[in-house]
């Protein structure tokens, strides 16, 4: 077998030990600060100690989430209570000519989108991906929202499957401000303590609308995906 | 290129034709100088950037260095949870087990989402051939296959074409109106492909990581065309080199922004996707089947050299692409490799026999940008030394380097001759003046870019002398 071979060659290879010359190469720099600890939890830490700070506090996340939205043209909306989402929803609809939507079984998301007068899509059961195509809007929740990142962190369960994030031409995300998280990690974190070992087949950062700028490096947004994310977070 | 020649002539004849091209070169670093400035401030932005470098250059250590355990993991985990696990130990084992896939499925049409690893096995060719439509979906990958084209650059496929060719590329190929806004011309490309997403039956996918302790791969994009691929065909197939391998979920929260900031100065991006298997009883989308299909070509046999095994850790950012001298003059296709610029130079090697590949480890100034830049750490500079090292001590040279080794050797042991060698070059310096860049120059090779200066009045060891 194919499977034998290769993890003997790779045996085979690693009965000689790294030219320490080499491994030393990692370990040195004159700017670094003190080494974490090896291993997952130094890397976890490292996460939060190496990479952009965003505050402790849940203003503060919020702060440094909206800065970066800004920056990716992701539209971040926080409102006070579920009612002014419902209002915040219809507003969308009405500014964008909304005529069909998809949802899915998710608590806040049905909360939100029942007074909404047009024609659904329900993807939590099987469905056909040309009437998804066909959607000018897919809502959807999240497991989280990464305030590092500005990124909503959804799994099929979360998010009405893999497509309704990234089919239609405009992704809206409903979350409550208890969902706000410092670090990826800590979204994955959530993601394990909510699952345990069953773990969903999809997990995905999404991060701002879908770009390139793959022609002359010139930002265009919608390249595949959506041209438009909204996230509407509710604070109370 | 030209594929016939051998590639040392072959990377001569184009990087000499690259070079003389003024106007594409300024091109070329103008959109790198645009690169660097983003990726800058991002940089800036860490609490300590120099601290994580050093974690996920660990990481991957970790990962290199254990690699039989947690291979071993991330296939147990996959197919305990429904997915397929391929072991191919090269190209035409891959190429046999994904045509086998997609047969069995009686499929027509394939789309790819961006995967250098299936260019290294040449996968396209081999579809094509066999009557299947392979779409390519990455923008700057969907270029360059309408232009038959190799990619440019590993991470930017299209970066050395302007908007007015793209424009006529369109225009000639899709019908498309006539338009050189990048903006028209990327919805002209994704009204094209989205139709395709629809309609494919099979959806090819690289990995950026293989996480061991899950069993998933995830998928780096900003496009969100590797999420429509792995999303709605009914068979997933993703294509990976061993040793994109990570220990734990987790890491991913380093190696993700390491690898955009790195690669292209965004902080994260667009999409990074996690996949474990196919559509599970309570999913309501996603493909019937997943087949992970892991690549060895000849990367064991990198893995078993104690100081390059180091080039495995490589997470394929092209960051060391953007920052080389040589890159920037030369550009991506005068390598005729699928890894381009330094890291390209070091592995090419390995992966393809030093050979007819030893030199690329010459055409560098070493000047370290290379590792200076590198988010993980690789050694990359030095490993083109001792690329230079290994083909020198496998008599690779030729005779005129092992002639000239060789004289060095006898002078360099004699003073006495050292002293009348030095006397005589500056004789045969002043000599040899008239015909000097002429080509009946015997150094006419080495000084037609370059300018030879008259010696020193006085030698070193003269004025030493006469300082006491």
């Amino acid at each position: 077998m194919s499977r034998d071979a290769i993890l003997g060659r790779v045996r085979e290879a690693l009965s000689v030990e790294t030219d320490t010359h080499v491994r030393e190469v990692v370990k040195k720099s004159p700017h670094s600060l003190p080494v974490l600890a090896n291993g997952p939890d130094g890397r976890t830490q490292a996460v939060k100690e190496f990479l952009p700070s965003v505050g402790e506090s849940l203003e503060e996340h919020i702060a440094a989430f909206k800065v970066l939205s800004d920056k990716l043209q992701t539209e971040f909306i926080v409102v006070p209570s579920i009612d002014s989402a419902r209002q915040a929803i219809e507003q969308l609809r009405q500014k964008h000519e909304w005529e069909r939507v998809a949802v899915h079984n998710h608590d806040l998301v049905q909360t939100c989108v029942n007074q909404l007068s047009v024609e659904f899509l329900d993807t939590s059961v099987n469905y056909d991906a040309h009437a998804l195509e066909k959607c000018d809007v897919g809502i959807s929740g999240c497991d989280a929202l990464i305030a590092q990142t500005a990124s909503a962190l959804v799994t099929n369960h979360s998010a009405g499957g893999r497509a309704l994030s990234v089919l239609p031409p405009h992704h809206v995300v409903v979350a409550d401000a208890s969902q706000m998280v410092t670090t990826m990690a800590d979204g994955f974190a959530l993601i394990r303590e909510k699952h345990g070992d069953n773990w969903p087949s999809f997990i995905s950062f999404i991060t701002g609308p879908s770009r390139t700028a793959d022609i002359e490096r010139v930002l265009v947004l919608g390249a595949h995906g959506p041209k438009k994310l909204t996230i509407i977070m509710i604070s109370a | 290129m030209s594929q016939s020649t051998n590639p040392t002539t072959q990377f001569q004849t184009d990087a000499n034709r690259v070079t003389a091209d003024v106007d594409r070169r300024s091109f070329l670093r103008s959109s790198l100088r645009g690169y660097q400035k983003t990726r800058t401030a991002t940089q800036e932005r860490f609490l300590s950037y120099e601290s994580a470098r050093i974690a996920a250059g660990d990481a991957k250590w970790e990962a290199i260095e254990n690699l039989d355990v947690y291979l071993a993991q991330f296939a147990d985990k996959l197919e305990s949870r429904g997915a397929t696990v391929h072991w191919c130990s090269d190209s035409e084992e891959a190429r046999s087990a994904i045509l086998e896939i997609i047969k069995k499925h009686d499929a027509k049409s394939v789309i790819k989402s961006k995967c250098m690893t299936t260019e290294e096995i040449h996968l396209n060719e081999l579809l094509e051939k066999e009557g299947f439509e392979v779409v390519e979906s990455d923008l700057g990958e969907f270029i360059v296959q309408l232009r038959d084209e190799a990619p440019y650059h590993f991470v930017f496929p299209a970066m050395h074409l302007k908007k007015e060719e793209i424009n006529t590329l369109f225009q000639e190929k899709l019908k498309s109106i006539n338009t050189d806004d990048p903006e028209e011309l990327t919805m002209v490309a994704r009204e094209v492909l989205r139709q395709k997403y629809l309609s494919a039956d099979i959806g090819i996918s690289g990995a950026n990581f293989g996480v061991a302790e899950t069993g998933m791969i995830s998928i780096t994009e900003n496009e969100g065309n590797a999420r429509l691929t792995t999303a709605l065909p009914k068979v997933h197939i993703a294509l990976m080199g061993i040793e994109k391998i990570i220990p734990r979920l987790e890491d991913l929260a380093l190696m993700l922004p390491m690898l955009a900031t790195a690669g292209t100065g965004q902080h994260l991006t667009c999409y990074n996707s996690q996949l474990g298997g196919p559509r599970q009883d309570d999913e309501s989308d996603g493909p019937l089947e997943m087949h992970v299909v892991l690549l060895d070509n000849h990367r064991t046999r990198l893995l078993a050299d104690p100081e390059q095994r180091d080039a495995l850790r490589c997470i394929r950012c092209g960051a060391c692409l953007n920052v080389c001298p040589i890159f920037k003059n030369v550009g991506g296709h005068t390598y005729g490799t699928t890894y381009q610029g330094p890291i390209g130079s070091v592995i090419t090697p390995h992966l393809r026999g030093l050979k007819d590949w030893k030199h690329l480890s010459h055409s560098s100034s070493l000047c370290g940008a290379c590792s200076e830049t590198c988010p993980v750490k690789i050694d990359l500079h030095h490993h083109l030394l001792r690329n230079r090292r290994d083909a020198a001590g496998k008599g690779q040279g030729g005779l005129a380097e092992k002639v000239l080794m060789l004289g060095f050797t006898i002078v360099m042991r004699r003073p006495w001759l050292y002293r009348l060698t030095g006397r005589l070059g500056k004789i045969g310096h002043v000599l040899t003046k008239p015909i000097h860049g002429t080509r009946i120059d015997p150094f006419y090779a080495w000084k037609k870019t370059r300018d030879l200066d008259d010696p020193a009045k006085q030698s070193f060891k003269q004025y030493w002398k006469s300082r006491k």
